[in-house]
């Protein structure tokens, strides 16, 4: 779910793509074409298994589907809240099938943990954070049988103090990043926003004022609900001016 | 006065001039309303509405396995919940689910469970709860075609949409999509789901007397019928996202670049506030 996946979402394409089903038939012709993502073969013929977008790259027939859980990976940034914690460890809600686990461990940086005069274990126990906190977190290892294991080493990751999470689908993300970052590029400099896009649908913002909060928020539900059209960018556009106007942003 | 409203059926279903009692001709389908995604807490929900039935139908997961036990490493396991409302019916029902809601959940479940990819996820669980807000015949047929819906909203890959549909037999005639009249004094019922993308039958089950010549007659009425309900099915699914695009179809983008917002704000107010004066 990254460059391949913003790139399908061209944001200038000139013509709507395809709505389909799923078992909807995708192609007859199995010497040209080969089923990519979200498709199967069916005898003959290519099938798609989700509601979504059909879009053809080379000689692969994809379907890009419209709604979805999110499948952890390694390497991906997502942000977690946590929902239990015990001496060893803490639980995380990643808006996956699984919920995460964080180790304190991996929390602290190694230079850290070895430094002179810190007793053993010093930072092995769960006071850090407690039930309810939001954290940025980076996903060491993931499977399709063990919980994704996490951790908060690293550039952005660690604990959200302020600001304001919000959700939407996960498999719609690429579209409020936009081609090579166009619409989040976009929204930031429009809203003075900082935002955090992580690939399980969640987001994390915070502006200077309220009013511009709310007005990000407004804009990426408006995203969310028109995923699967053309000429995006340009409406967006048009949307944040018109509402800065009758809300008397500035 | 008595608020109870009186549960009887007539003695003929079918009138001398060859309709029912609702009015449809032999092989008609009862009008037939299906929409998508209207639970908006659920990761996927469908509503349909078959004659008299009312079907409310939302799917959560692939999420974890409560008891842990019941969870299989190798693939993931669908459980559907199929339960009446106590004022669906006429007289009261009781809430408890009894010995036919457990069954029809199950044939649900069999029926639907071979088109899902649940290998997908191992260790996890797909719920579907189908709530019947009102019953009127057939709500078994009406629970398929509207748990599939919900499925397919929720993204859970699978091969192909399914849909059902009752045949029957009523004063020695053959019917389709039998009411709830019909199901009760009929002489026959005949529920029936195909999955599409094999052709082959989800959910066979049979109840009364028919000899073979009528079964295979009421068989090709079911293809018949279920075509149309597949195409309805279809559409339902689309229709969240093309309702979208076909509003947006005539909105014409004006280019601003973002070096002249602030120009372009500044020339909005104040036509706003010289639009606001002169209404003023």
């Amino acid at each position: 779910m990254e460059v391949e996946d913003i790139d399908e979402f061209d944001i200038n394409q000139m013509k709507d793509k395809e709505i389909v089903i799923p078992g909807e038939v995708l192609s007859e012709d199995l010497t040209n074409f080969t089923p990519g993502r979200g498709t199967t073969k069916q005898g003959n013929k290519i099938i798609s298994l989700f509601v979504g977008l059909k879009v053809i790259r080379k000689n692969y027939v994809n379907v890009i589907p419209l709604r979805g859980i999110y499948t952890p990976t390694e390497g991906d940034k997502v942000i977690g809240v946590i929902i239990d914690k015990n001496p060893v460890k803490w639980k995380l809600d990643i808006n996956a099938r699984n919920f995460g686990i964080l180790k304190p461990s991996n929390t602290v940086a190694r230079t850290q943990k070895f430094r002179k005069g810190r007793p053993d274990g010093a930072y092995e126990t769960t006071e850090k954070f407690s039930v309810g906190d939001v954290l940025i977190v980076k996903i060491t290892q993931a499977d399709r049988l063990h919980h994704p294991e996490l951790t908060t080493q690293g550039k952005y990751l660690g604990k959200r103090h302020s600001g304001k999470l919000i959700e939407i689908p996960p498999p719609k993300i690429p579209r409020i990043i936009g081609r090579k970052g166009s619409m989040i590029n976009l929204l930031k400099e429009m809203t003075n926003c900082n935002i955090f896009v992580t690939q399980n649908g969640r987001i994390w913002i915070q502006g200077d004022n309220f009013e511009n909060e709310m007005l990000l928020i407004d804009t990426i539900h408006k995203i969310e609900t028109e995923a699967h059209t053309s000429g995006l960018t340009d409406r967006i556009k048009d949307f944040i001016i018109n509402e800065k106007t009758r809300r008397g942003i500035n | 006065m008595s608020l109870l409203i009186k549960d009887e059926s007539p003695e003929k279903l079918i009138g001398e001039d060859g309709k029912r009692l609702d009015g449809r001709d032999l092989n008609e389908l009862r009008p037939i309303m299906m929409e998508v995604g209207v639970i908006p807490n659920a990761d996927g929900s469908a509503y349909i509405e078959w004659g008299g039935n009312k079907v409310y139908a939302a799917v959560y997961g692939p999420r974890e396995v409560h008891p842990r036990h019941d969870a299989r490493p190798d693939r993931g396991i669908l459980r559907t919940f199929y339960r009446m409302t106590t004022f669906s019916v006429s007289e009261r029902k009781r809430p408890a689910p009894g010995r036919r809601e457990k069954e029809i959940s199950m044939i649900i479940k069999m029926a639907i469970e071979p088109v899902l990819f649940l290998e997908l996820y191992p260790d996890s669980v797909v719920e579907v709860f189908i709530e019947i807000i009102s019953a009127d015949g057939g709500t078994r047929c009406a629970c398929i075609a509207v748990a599939i819906l919900a499925l397919a909203d929720a993204g859970i890959p699978m091969k192909g949409l399914i849909t059902a549909v009752a045949a029957g037999k009523v004063d020695g005639k053959l019917i389709i999509d039998c009411s709830g009249d019909e199901d009760k004094s009929g002489e026959a019922d005949l529920p029936c789901a195909i999955s599409w993308y094999n052709n082959q039958i989800a959910l066979l089950q049979f109840d009364g007397i028919m000899n073979l010549e009528e079964f295979d007659k009421s068989i090709d009425q079911i293809i018949e019928a279920l075509e149309k309900i597949r195409k309805l099915q279809e559409e339902a699914l689309k229709k969240r996202y093309i309702d979208v695009r076909d509003h947006l179809k005539n909105y014409k983008p004006k280019v601003v670049t973002t070096n002249n917002i602030e120009e372009k704000i500044d020339s909005n107010n104040q036509k706003n506030q010289n639009g606001g004066d002169q209404t003023e």
